[in-house]
C-alpha cells in the first residue's frame, strides 16, 4: 500500500452519528492506494476509493451494530452519501477516487415520515 | 452505454456492467446550465438551486387543492385566487424525517417571517391574505407504548420553538385512555369503563368495575393483542385519532402529516396485507367527520406524498433542518412493517421510479361499494355489508368441514362496529398462536373515544322514527 495518505472529512447525519461514537464530524485519513479486494493485501492495487472508505469506517469508527450502516459490502438501503455536496450517484458511487480535502457526508433516512 | 458482459466461463473477471441510474447528462433537467448535485429517481438531476424550487412546487401541487373548502378538485388548480381554510392548521409531527421538513416547508411557504423577504415573486403566497390564521405543531409521545425507548418531547419542543409562528401542543400515547384529555378536547363524559375481550373473536363487551390509570390501561391494551404486526398498527391508529381530536378542539380545518413518497408507499402495501384495502384511498388524504351530527370535519392531507424520502433528506440537509429522530417500532424484523419497509426501501435505490408507481396506482383505487358507517376504532369508513367474519370465505367453505352457523353477533359485541382491518388488528392469530401476554386479555380496556361512541348507542334517548322502527313487527296495521 502506498505511504502517502488522503485527508478527509466524513460527517454523518440522520442519526447515523450515533453509530459513530455519537460525534457528527470526522476527521480521516486513509491511504492513498489500497487492495482491489479490501480483506486480501496480495490483490492488486488500486486508488482508494468510497467502497474502501465504506469498509476502513466499519473497521475502525463503527461502534456498533454493522447492520444499520452495511449491507451487502455497501451502505445499507436507505443511507444517502454525498461527495462535496453531490449524490454519489453523480460521481460514480463506490469506485468515486477519494481526493485529498474531500468532505464525505452519509445521510440517513429512515427516520420515517 | 454498457458493454455487453462477457462469458463468465472463459472469463474470470467477467461481469455485467452496471447500468447507469441516470441516462442523461449530468447537467441539471430544470435550468439546464449548472451541473447537477442529485439525482431524483431517473432523468432528474437537479441543481442545489432548483431543487428547492422543484420540491416546493410538488407540495403545493399536493396541498393547495385541498385547502379552500368545498370538494377537492382532481386536476391542479389553474385560477388564481386567494386561498383561505375554512379554520385553523394542525401539524401532525412525529420527529421523523418526513415531518420535520413538512414543518420547515408550510413555514417557508404559509407563515412568512417578517423580515420583508420578499423572494417567491408577488404570486407567492405569503403575499396573499393568511391562509391559517393559527398554527399548532401537535407531539405524540409513544415511549410509555415501547419500553425502553426514552421520551423525546422536550427535544421536539426545543425545535418547534425555533418556528415561532406555531404553538407546540405534546400528547401522550396514553392519553387514548385518559378521561382528563377527553373532556379536555371536548369529548362527552364517560358513563362507564367499557372493557372487551381480545380472546373471543366476537369481541364481546362487557363493564368493568376497576379502572386503570391510563399507562396502565395503554399497557394492558398491547400486550392483549394477538401479533407483534398489531402492535404498530394499533398504535399508530391511536396516534391518529389522537391527531384528530385534537386538531378538532383547536378549531383546526387541516392536519397535515409529514408522510413521503416512500413511507405512502410502505404504508400502502402495509395496511393492504393487513385488510385495509377498503380505505387505501385514506392513506394518501380523507376527510374526518368527528360525530354523524357535525358539520366541521377535518381535512387529513399529506403533501410530501409525491416527494420521496431522497428528496426529504436533501432538503434537510441543505437547508440544516434538525431532526429530532423517532422510535422506529414496525413489529419486530419479521412483522409486516419492517418486511414492508425494508423491501420498499431496497426498491427505492435499486428501482425508484417503482415506489412512486406503487403510490400513482394505489390512488386510483376505489372500493366498489361506498360506506355507509365508519369504524368506531380508526374512524375510517367502514365497508358494508361486512361478511359474518367467523365464518370461512365462500371458496374455502367447500374444503372445511361444516362448521354450524355462528349467532349473529350481538349488541354486546365490538364487531360488528369495527372496519376489517381493526378486527383483523385485534382478533388475527398468527401461525403459532397468539402472542398476546397480558393478564387482562379478557377484559382489555378501549381507548375514550370508543367508549364513548358505545356509551352513546347504550344510553341515548331514541327518536320517534326509530323507536317505532325497532318495534314495527309487533304493530297491528
Amino acid at each position: 500500500m502506498s505511504e502517502s495518505n488522503v485527508s478527509l472529512k466524513v460527517e454523518f447525519s440522520g442519526g447515523l452519528e450515533l453509530l459513530f461514537s455519537n460525534q457528527r464530524s470526522h476527521k480521516v485519513a486513509v491511504p492513498g492506494t489500497v487492495p482491489t479486494k479490501y480483506n486480501d493485501p496480495s490483490s492488486p492495487s488500486k486508488p482508494a476509493d468510497i467502497a474502501f472508505l465504506i469498509h476502513y469506517l466499519r473497521d475502525n469508527l463503527l461502534k456498533e451494530r454493522v447492520e444499520l450502516f452495511m449491507e451487502n459490502d455497501t451502505v445499507r438501503p436507505g443511507i444517502l452519501v454525498l461527495v462535496n455536496d453531490t449524490d454519489w450517484e453523480l460521481e460514480g458511487e463506490g469506485q468515486y477516487v477519494l481526493k485529498e480535502g474531500d468532505e464525505i457526508v452519509f445521510i440517513s433516512t429512515l427516520h420515517g415520515g | 452505454m454498457a458493454e455487453s458482459c462477457g462469458n463468465p466461463s472463459s472469463e474470470q473477471d467477467a461481469l455485467m456492467l452496471r447500468r447507469s441510474k441516470f441516462d442523461k447528462s449530468n447537467i441539471c433537467i430544470k435550468c439546464k446550465v449548472n451541473p447537477g448535485n442529485v439525482v431524483i429517481r431517473h432523468a432528474v438531476i437537479a441543481s442545489a438551486e432548483c431543487f428547492f424550487p422543484l420540491v416546493s412546487s410538488k407540495f403545493r401541487r399536493a396541498l393547495v387543492p385541498a385547502i379552500n373548502p368545498g370538494p377537492i378538485p382532481d386536476t391542479p388548480r389553474k385560477k388564481k385566487g386567494s386561498l383561505k381554510a375554512a379554520g385553523n392548521l394542525c401539524i401532525g409531527f412525529s420527529g421523523g424525517l418526513g415531518s420535520s421538513v413538512l414543518l420547515d416547508l408550510v413555514t417557508e411557504s404559509y407563515f412568512p417571517s417578517e423580515n420583508g423577504n420578499t423572494k417567491g415573486g408577488s404570486d407567492h403566497p405569503r403575499h396573499h391574505e393568511k391562509v391559517w390564521d393559527h398554527g399548532t405543531v401537535c407531539y405524540v409521545e409513544i415511549c410509555s407504548a415501547l419500553p425502553g425507548t426514552r421520551d423525546r418531547t422536550e427535544e421536539v419542543r426545543a425545535l418547534v420553538s425555533e418556528y415561532r409562528h406555531f404553538e407546540f401542543l405534546p400528547l401522550r400515547i396514553e392519553d387514548a385512555f385518559d378521561e382528563a384529555w377527553w373532556a379536555k378536547v371536548g369529548g362527552r363524559g364517560l358513563e362507564s369503563n367499557m372493557t372487551v375481550d381480545l380472546a373471543d373473536e366476537d369481541l364481546i363487551l362487557s363493564q368493568s368495575t376497576t379502572s386503570d390509570n391510563s399507562v396502565a390501561a395503554l399497557h394492558s391494551y398491547i400486550s392483549s393483542l394477538p401479533t407483534q404486526t398489531a402492535v404498530p398498527s394499533a398504535i399508530q391508529t391511536l396516534i391518529r385519532l389522537l391527531l384528530l381530536h385534537t386538531a378538532r378542539s383547536t378549531g383546526s380545518s387541516h392536519l397535515l402529516l409529514g408522510t413521503s413518497l416512500t413511507s405512502l408507499s410502505v404504508s400502502l402495501i402495509s395496511s393492504i396485507s393487513q385488510g385495509g384495502g377498503f380505505v387505501v384511498r385514506e392513506e394518501a388524504q380523507e376527510e374526518w367527520q368527528p360525530t354523524v351530527e357535525s358539520k366541521r370535519t377535518v381535512r387529513v392531507n399529506r403533501p410530501l406524498r409525491d416527494i420521496g424520502m431522497k428528496e426529504c433528506a436533501m432538503w434537510a440537509w441543505w437547508k440544516g433542518v434538525h431532526i429530532p429522530g423517532k422510535e422506529n417500532y414496525l413489529g419486530g424484523k419479521q412483522g409486516i412493517g419492517a418486511l414492508t419497509k425494508n423491501f420498499i426501501v431496497g426498491l427505492e435505490r435499486d428501482y425508484p421510479s417503482t415506489v412512486s408507481t406503487i403510490a400513482r396506482t394505489c390512488g386510483k383505487l376505489a372500493p366498489k361499494d361506498s360506506s355507509d358507517s365508519s369504524c368506531i376504532l380508526c374512524g375510517r369508513p367502514a365497508q358494508p355489508g361486512k361478511p359474518d367474519l367467523a365464518s370461512p370465505p365462500p371458496h374455502l367453505q367447500n374444503m372445511t368441514p361444516q362448521i354450524p352457523p355462528v349467532a349473529p353477533a350481538s349488541q354486546s359485541s365490538l364487531t360488528p362496529r369495527l372496519c376489517y382491518a381493526c378486527h383483523t388488528t385485534l382478533t388475527s392469530r398468527s401461525s403459532r398462536g397468539s402472542t398476546a401476554s397480558g393478564n387482562h386479555i379478557n377484559s382489555t380496556p378501549l381507548p375514550v373515544w370508543v367508549v364513548s361512541e358505545l356509551d352513546g348507542v347504550g344510553h341515548r334517548k331514541m327518536g320517534e322514527k326509530e323507536m317505532k322502527e325497532s318495534i314495527s313487527e309487533y304493530l297491528l296495521e
